[in-house]
């Protein structure tokens, strides 16, 4: 039983790779945006760092570190997977997901997996290039750490589509996802740290930003590989993420349950 | 077609435009939310890294706010009163353009009302309340002339984000894809502007006062308004920007327009 539950799903992310491959060159010209972003806030912290030894607690050796981790963070869950679980609620079509013998929720978990193992792949082939063109990234040694990193990574896109699958089920109720998902990135990427460390932040926003989910996506996973927390410490804040990510889930649950008797298709 | 009759055909379709959002307002209001709220906490980020240090390159807090704020303001304006250039692939894939051509009213400006982007609203108010902080904050010395020259330099930034957006939007003649990302792209390489270009390699320095001259939107007036003296006079450039970037983004509409085949049903 388990065995055919697991091909189900797998077939589901397979079936998500593929799609991404059909439409390939939309998807670089989206991914090429993305890194020409971090460009921007490359040389924006170029700026900030000129002749400063460090800043909030961070070497600029630090930061470039920094700034390659949450890259690969963010675009191991990016856009794609998160239009394409509201476009459903909205055009109707999880009507059809409801008559199907699958778990709504997993389903897109499975669809979010399949996407990210090529953004996972590809901005790694990126962070390489930008590698070969900039010196002093500072890179841990012990292999230990980049276990640690890897395992803190899978669970931050659990909170990260934790999030995003909420903010997705809030479209039952509205009418465009454009807002709902903006809003929903401008919180993420500020108070995940995507935007600035949260070390920066004054202390009563760094408070906030540590008590609540979104810190798991980005914060944990570099502070894990700038080592600037060590083995133990480490293990406590995958912890923590794995907390949110199982507590997200649940709630994840209980909304749709109840946001699937909001439900009014026209039409079909 | 004289100019009072275009803008009168402009208010007609932009109102009916207005007609139909006004419809789904819960959209509305979140929307606007949306735009208004990245855009503050863009400004919280500017605000973390200020309280740290005094200047970037000798760029001080609101001079910089100002640069950043340009370009959410321009983008406002943009989405609010010229949307229908995101419409564009929309209309090429679906055939929809077969109708424009057919009015005996220019395309383009059908193609400026074929939306209104009410997020613009949220970034216009914010975007306007952080350039008047900015104005405010900075001691500036007034004058009429100065004045006359900010307005000016603001018409012209408008005209230069309406232009690329045109540009880019036309790619969808070339590019025939629904999911066409490659406006999106261009759009993003406004980020660059956002601060000083004084940080950028030269050849980014160079990209974005030229090919996209998003420069001419935020940090040429900066440099103007603030009184950079290494700068003097370069803002005197931007109202040729604006006409250069406006003849080159209709330039390639038509060339696209040539291209287009309707879809055959």
């Amino acid at each position: 039983m388990s065995v055919i539950r697991i091909k189900k799903y797998s077939s589901i992310a397979n079936r998500s790779l593929q799609n991404i491959l059909a439409y390939r060159i939309s998807y670089v010209i989206g991914f090429l945006a993305n890194f020409l972003n971090l460009l921007a806030i490359y040389f924006l912290w170029h700026g900030i760092y000129s002749g400063r030894e460090s800043l909030g607690g961070y070497t600029w050796d630090q930061m470039k570190t920094y700034l390659l981790v949450t890259f690969l963070a963010n675009a191991v869950l990016s856009w794609y997977s998160e239009t394409s679980i509201s476009g459903k609620i909205l055009d109707g079509s999880v009507a059809a997901d409801l008559l199907k013998p699958i778990d709504f929720q997993t389903a897109r978990f499975a669809e979010t997996l399949g996407s990210s193992l090529l953004e996972g792949t590809l901005s790694a082939v990126l962070i390489g290039v930008f590698l070969l063109f900039t010196s002093g990234v500072s890179v841990p040694h012990s292999p230990l750490v980049y276990g640690l990193f890897a395992v803190s990574l899978l669970a931050a896109m659990l909170v990260k589509f934790g999030v995003v699958y909420l903010a997705a089920l809030l479209c039952f109720w509205s009418t465009g996802s454009l807002g709902i998902v903006w809003t929903r990135i401008a919180l993420t990427n500020l108070l995940s740290g995507a935007l600035v460390p949260l070390a920066f932040f004054p202390g009563w926003l760094e408070k906030l930003a540590l008590w609540l989910p979104f810190q798991s996506i980005i914060h944990t996973p570099t502070m894990i590989f700038l080592q600037q927390a060590e083995s133990w410490e480490a293990l406590k804040l995958i912890g923590i993420q794995c907390f949110w990510g199982v507590a997200l889930w649940i709630a994840g649950k209980f909304m749709w349950n109840w946001a699937v008797r909001q439900v009014t298709i026209h039409g079909g | 077609m004289s100019l009072s009759r275009m803008f009168y055909l402009y208010k007609k379709m932009y109102s009916q435009q207005l007609k139909a959002i006004l419809e789904y307002n819960k959209d509305f209001y979140i929307l606007m939310f949306s735009a208004a709220l990245t855009q503050v906490l863009g400004f919280i980020f500017l605000w973390v890294i200020y309280d740290r240090i005094p200047d970037i390159n000798g760029w001080k807090f609101w001079e910089v706010t100002f640069m950043y704020a340009m370009i959410f303001l321009t983008e406002g304006i943009a989405s609010l009163f010229f949307e229908g250039t995101w419409r564009m692939s929309r209309l090429v894939n679906q055939g929809e353009l077969d109708r424009y051509l057919l009015r005996p009213v220019p395309v383009v400006l059908q193609i400026f009302c074929t939306g209104i982007g009410i997020n613009g609203l949220g970034n216009v108010l914010i975007g306007g309340v952080i350039v008047w902080q900015s104005l405010v904050h900075s001691n500036l010395e007034w004058s009429l002339t100065k004045i006359a020259i900010i307005l000016l330099l603001l018409i012209t930034a408008v005209i230069i984000r309406v232009s690329i957006n045109l540009a880019g939007n036309s790619a969808a003649f070339w590019i025939r894809n629904a999911r066409n990302a490659f406006p999106l792209m261009v759009h993003n390489l406004a980020d660059l502007a956002k601060y000083p270009i004084t940080l950028f390699p030269q050849a980014i320095r160079i990209f974005i006062s030229t090919a996209l001259p998003y420069a001419f939107i935020s940090y040429y007036p900066a440099t103007y308004i603030f009184g950079k003296s290494e700068w003097s006079g370069w803002w005197m450039l931007a109202p040729v920007a604006a006409i250069g970037s406006a003849a080159a983004a209709y330039g390639i509409f038509r060339l696209g327009l040539l291209r287009y085949e309707s879809t055959g049903n």
